[in-house]
């Protein structure tokens, strides 16, 4: 738990798989991601993996929006929240 | 003051509609079913709004609202998939298939991502268990953090964590399929022996 302890860890594949998750949604506390960082600079196939989990999000995220502008359900939408009361 | 509720309240809704529809259509697969979710949501919330707490998170508390009006309302109607098996739930599941896969030795596996259509990806998604598919959409799509998802689902932070990585996983599998059947990969022979 000492200061000197904490400064010498170092991640290892195995931390890196098991919290990859959280560090693809930025949900690390700062000395995990600096941690996980630390471990990406040295290890390629790892970083390859993180990288390849970051487009996939990026895909799904782009992919998978519907686009809600000048179309009937817009315009339908539109017009009942105009009309609440 | 109905006025300036109304107001107050279009003012509040309208950056989040494309968002409510999105994960509307998403969860019930269908654009009439979606429209009416959003409308329901828009309701309830307008209903309710002197119990949302000024410069509180406006966005997952609507989000929440439509969360359980979909439980409540939507989800007897959405067909539900088959039973899912949870074997094969390895981390990097997509990646390691890839990476083994004797055409796509040469190639870089990011790229092979954009051979998905669209459609593929919606298919994957609208595939999933709902409570995963949901969790899935609130984070990759939505951009909720961890602790708005579990507000907005009523749900534990790990309850969140797991489904998020369980969907994950199954939206892979299914991508990895679609690759197959589809005709993205046409040779399937492993590289390497492991």
């Amino acid at each position: 738990m000492s200061r000197s302890h904490a400064s010498h860890k170092k991640f290892n594949c195995a931390d890196v798989e098991k919290l990859a998750q959280r560090y693809i949604d930025n949900q690390l506390d700062e000395e995990e991601k600096r941690l996980f960082d630390e471990h990406l600079e040295y290890c390629l196939p790892c970083d390859k993996k993180i990288q390849f989990e970051f487009k996939l999000k990026e895909i799904v995220k782009s992919k998978a929006r519907e686009p809600l502008s000048n179309n009937y359900s817009s315009e339908k939408i539109k017009s009942f929240l105009e009309n609440l009361h | 003051m109905s006025k300036n509720k109304h107001t107050l309240f279009s003012e509040l809704v309208k950056p989040h509609l494309t968002s409510l529809f999105s994960t509307a259509l998403r969860m019930t697969h269908h654009k009439g079913d979606a429209e009416d979710l959003v409308q329901d949501t828009l309701f309830k919330a307008y209903r309710a709004l002197d119990q949302f707490q000024e410069n509180t998170n406006f966005r997952a508390w609507i989000f929440r609202i439509m969360v359980n009006t979909f439980i409540t309302g939507y989800r007897k109607a959405v067909k539900q998939p088959q039973k899912i098996s949870y074997d094969d739930m390895e981390e990097f599941f997509l990646f390691k298939r890839l990476d083994e896969n004797k055409e796509l030795q040469e190639t870089s596996k990011e790229e092979f991502l954009d051979t998905f259509f669209d459609d593929d990806i919606k298919e994957a998604l609208e595939n999933l268990p709902y409570q995963f598919r949901l969790v899935v959409l609130l984070c990759d799509v939505e951009g909720f953090s961890y602790n708005e998802i579990a507000s907005v689902i009523d749900a534990p932070l790990g309850t969140v964590m797991s489904r998020l990585y369980r969907g994950r996983k199954l939206l892979q599998r299914n991508l990895w399929a679609y690759a197959k059947t589809r005709g993205y990969i046409t040779d399937v022979t492993v590289a390497r022996q492991s």
